[in-house]
């Protein structure tokens, strides 16, 4: 397969190659004392998320349509808004230290796409030709991105009681922390999932609108709808929690995982459900 | 505490002490279990359905507010509270999961099939209709009333707090707009033959079953025309890999699975399993070609071109056809005989070197000649052999893709095979690793399908087109594109909506949206950081 792979789509295993590639160099940077590695940590990350926006593009191209139906293209979607996101938050917060574990979570997608490749491209549905489907889809991937980088640093929040090493990277003495301050991970969490969640409010919302315009009604209590609904419940019941005294800190951290816990079954988990077969919106590939 | 953070307030609590978190604490996990339990009790006496969730959740928000009212600052607090909101918002959550664990809305068979003996604890609890049933009905009203009292507790509307107002009367906007299309929205079928009956009324039906009730549209409903549109064909070559597959039984058996495709091209493709192969040759309309050269002893050969085909003709093969069927050629040593069924026929005799043609109305005759044409150039003869031996390779009668054939040549190691693939016999070429490649064409896709209408109405005609996604809206009815007959092509199924609480509902979506973004990125313009203006310090 890995032949495969290599000869018929070279540039999904350069971006896979590039993603890893900036993973170690994101690592090297924790220990590392030269600003050139975590520069070059930097500008492979961003080679990485060029490479993927070209396969988005190529696959846009061949498939004369966007590439969000499969399983396998949202994956390399997913990937591909992950590394954006966090591009945008080294940049807002000027730390590197998340670098490795956003690196990680890309390659993750594209290395699980692998098992989920599409036989051949499928052809778009009546159902999914509409003016919706890029904006609804786009606007939840970003989101899903976004709560997915708080999902990493609420886990580094909750690592760095255990680890003398995480609390190093995190203190302003670290390199990677090019600000110069403390990082307040709990800010960047709750930053990120407040950018997450108006995404997911507007797609849940534009998700309701094209229901109503493709089905004529816009809520069937769809198990896929009925999830997303669940993800927005719980992100919002986060922000609710934080102006409620013992919600802060490890508790918080703990229900941003939760979340993510949420967002990953919405996404990949419908299959598992006994109600899944009345779904429109269960992803086909195996 | 950061510009965006709002300041603890009584109403809020985030600021209080343990014994008030504590009452708070009690209150709301009272008031959701008490919720819960009423619901469940009481829907053992009340059905769910979407007219007795309307009622039940109106009747409760009323209870509530009155015992609020009474009951004592302390619980309206805590309805305002943000625990208290945050605990519904999980409770919600739970009761949406449940229902996409359950089946909802099917019949008692169904879960008696399929639940086996928890079938009637399903049925008794009610957990086969969740979201018409009285626990959710009792939440959505403490949720509404939840969001009255948290509004009500930070009167009057300020600026900075405007972004707070607009999600949360965008909230109620959708509850009561969504209660309004529960309560009184009407759906229904309509299927339609193509210039075939006019209708008038909508079969209803309720959570896609129908009803037995039919509803006046209040306009003549007439399908003018129904268009399927099928993406175009396609010739792919396949690469297949058998994998276990357990039917329900749990009997075990092995299944062919496309792994991947590749388009029809002449580059080298590498497989997954390691192999990889060539397409030598594409034959876009394939016909086996004969090619004929003098040979003593042979028989004769006459080369004919009709319709832009060229063939090599011998005595005893098929006549040649025109592409419009109007012309057949049959060539003989002696004298052949008219084709049957077709208008002319253009018999050509070795022994005579003549041509005759041959028409209902008559005959005529002319010598044959290399060179010869024939009806306006639709038929021309080329070289003839007395002698000649005749070969057959592949070949392609047109560069249209309507029989396409391709010659593959699969490498696997050292081994080589090649073999012609026909896509209208489409047969495997076996590869030893393990899969096959298959080359085929793909079923035709549906992309569209159309309904072209006619509504009418004392005073007023419209016409329409209806598609997926493209529905029509006349008279407070939308009309909707659901189904299609592959069978018939004439038939269309339409799906008519009368909603009224859907612009409600899209102007609570509105609200809510613009009132998150306030709230997390346009608040901190507004709200006064008293840091301004305290005085340096010395």
């Amino acid at each position: 397969m890995l032949q495969y792979i290599l000869a018929e789509h070279p540039f999904f295993a350069a971006t896979t190659a590039v993603y890893a590639a900036s993973m170690a160099f994101y690592a090297a940077a924790w220990k590392s004392t030269q600003r050139l590695v975590g520069q070059l940590a930097t500008a492979l990350m961003a080679a990485a998320v060029a490479l993927n926006a070209s396969l988005i593009v190529g696959r846009w191209m061949e498939a004369g349509r966007a590439p969000f139906k499969s399983l396998f293209e949202s994956l390399v979607f997913f990937a591909f808004t992950m590394g954006v996101v966090y591009l945008v938050m080294e940049r807002l917060y000027r730390t590197r230290v998340f670098g490795a574990i956003a690196a990680i979570m890309s390659l993750a997608c594209l290395v699980y796409a692998l098992g989920k490749w599409d036989a051949e491209i499928v052809k778009l549905p009546p159902a999914l030709q509409s003016a919706w489907f890029v904006p609804h889809v786009v606007v939840y991937f970003i989101g899903y991105g976004a709560v997915a980088f708080a999902t990493g640093v609420a886990a580094v929040q909750l690592v760095a009681h255990y680890s003398p090493f995480v609390q190093r990277l995190l203190s302003f003495k670290a390199g990677t922390v090019l600000s110069g301050e403390e990082l307040d991970l709990e800010k960047i969490t709750y930053d990120s999932i407040k950018f997450g969640f108006v995404l997911l409010t507007f797609g849940l919302l534009v998700g309701s609108i094209w229901a109503k315009s493709a089905w004529g009604d816009f809520w069937v209590w769809d198990p896929k709808e009925n999830w997303s609904l669940v993800t927005w419940l719980v992100y919002a019941a986060y922000l609710h929690l934080r102006k409620v005294k013992g919600w802060r800190g490890d508790a918080a951290a703990w229900l941003a995982i939760a979340g993510m816990a949420v967002v990953m079954f919405t996404y990949l988990g419908m299959g598992m459900l006994p109600t899944s077969e009345e779904s429109a919106h269960v992803y086909t590939g195996e | 505490m950061t510009p965006n953070d709002v300041s603890p307030s009584r109403a809020t609590g985030s600021g209080r002490s343990g014994p008030q978190a504590a009452i708070e604490f009690r209150h709301t996990t009272l008031l959701v279990t008490a919720a819960l339990l009423i619901g469940v009790v009481a829907g053992a006496f009340v059905p769910p359905g979407p007219v007795n969730l309307v009622v039940a959740t109106g009747i409760a928000m009323v209870v509530v507010l009155i015992v609020a009212v009474f009951a004592g600052k302390r619980i309206r607090e805590t309805m305002g509270a943000f625990r208290f909101t945050a605990t519904l918002l999980v409770a919600l959550a739970v009761l949406a999961i449940l229902g996409t664990l359950i089946l909802q809305g099917k019949g008692p068979d169904v879960y008696r099939a399929r639940y086996g003996p928890v079938a009637p604890l399903i049925l008794a609890l009610r957990l086969d209709d969740i979201f018409h049933g009285l626990p959710f009905a009792l939440l959505m009203a403490l949720f509404s009333v939840a969001v009255l009292f948290s509004a009500a507790l930070r009167w009057p509307i300020r600026l900075k707090r405007i972004g707070f107002f607009f999600v949360h009367l965008g909230l109620l906007l959708t509850l009561a707009g969504a209660a309004a299309s529960s309560a009184l929205a009407i759906r229904g079928r309509i299927d339609l033959l193509a210039g075939g009956d006019v209708a008038t009324h909508v079969r209803v039906t309720r959570g896609g079953l129908p009803t037995g009730e039919a509803q006046p549209l209040g306009f003549e409903l007439k399908l003018d025309k129904f268009d399927l549109v099928n993406y175009e064909s396609e010739f792919r070559v396949g690469f297949y890999q058998q994998r276990k597959v357990r039917d329900e039984d749990g009997h075990e058996s092995e299944q062919w699975r496309l792994k991947t495709s590749f388009e029809p091209d002449t580059k080298r493709h590498l497989l997954p399993g390691g192999d990889s192969f060539q397409l030598t040759a594409i034959y876009p309309d394939f016909v086996r070609e004969a090619k004929a050269t003098a040979s003593p002893g042979g028989p004769p050969a006459l080369q004919v071109t009709i319709g832009g085909r060229t063939a090599w003709l011998a005595p005893g093969d098929e006549p040649l056809l025109a592409p419009n069927g109007a012309v057949a050629v049959v060539f003989d040593a002696a004298q052949p005989l008219p084709v049957e069924g077709v208008p002319t026929s253009v018999l050509v005799s070795a022994a005579k070197k003549a041509v005759v043609v041959h028409r209902a109305d008559g005959e005529s005759s002319i010598e044959l000649t290399e060179g010869l044409s024939l009806f306006g150039g639709l038929l021309r003869f080329g070289p003839f052999l007395p002698a000649a031996e005749r070969s057959f390779a592949p070949g392609t009668a047109s560069e249209k893709w309507l029989n396409p054939a391709v010659q593959i040549s699969v490498r696997e190691g050292a081994r080589r095979q090649e073999k012609l693939a026909l896509a209208a016999q489409p047969q495997a070429v076996m590869l030893g690793r393990g899969g096959a490649l298959v080359f085929e064409k793909r079923q035709e896709e549906v992309k569209s399908y159309l309904s072209t209408v006619t509504v009418s109405r004392p005073g007023q005609t419209a016409h329409a087109v209806i598609s997926v996604n493209d529905p029509f809206s006349f008279s407070n009815w939308t009309l909707y594109q659901v189904n299609y007959d592959p069978k018939n092509p004439n038939y269309s199924g339409l799906e008519a909506v009368y909603d009224p609480g859907v612009k409600w509902v899209f102007a609570g979506f509105g609200l809510i949206f613009i009132g998150v973004f306030f709230v997390f990125y346009l608040k901190q313009y507004f709200v006064d950081d008293p840091r301004k203006h305290a005085s340096p310090k010395p």
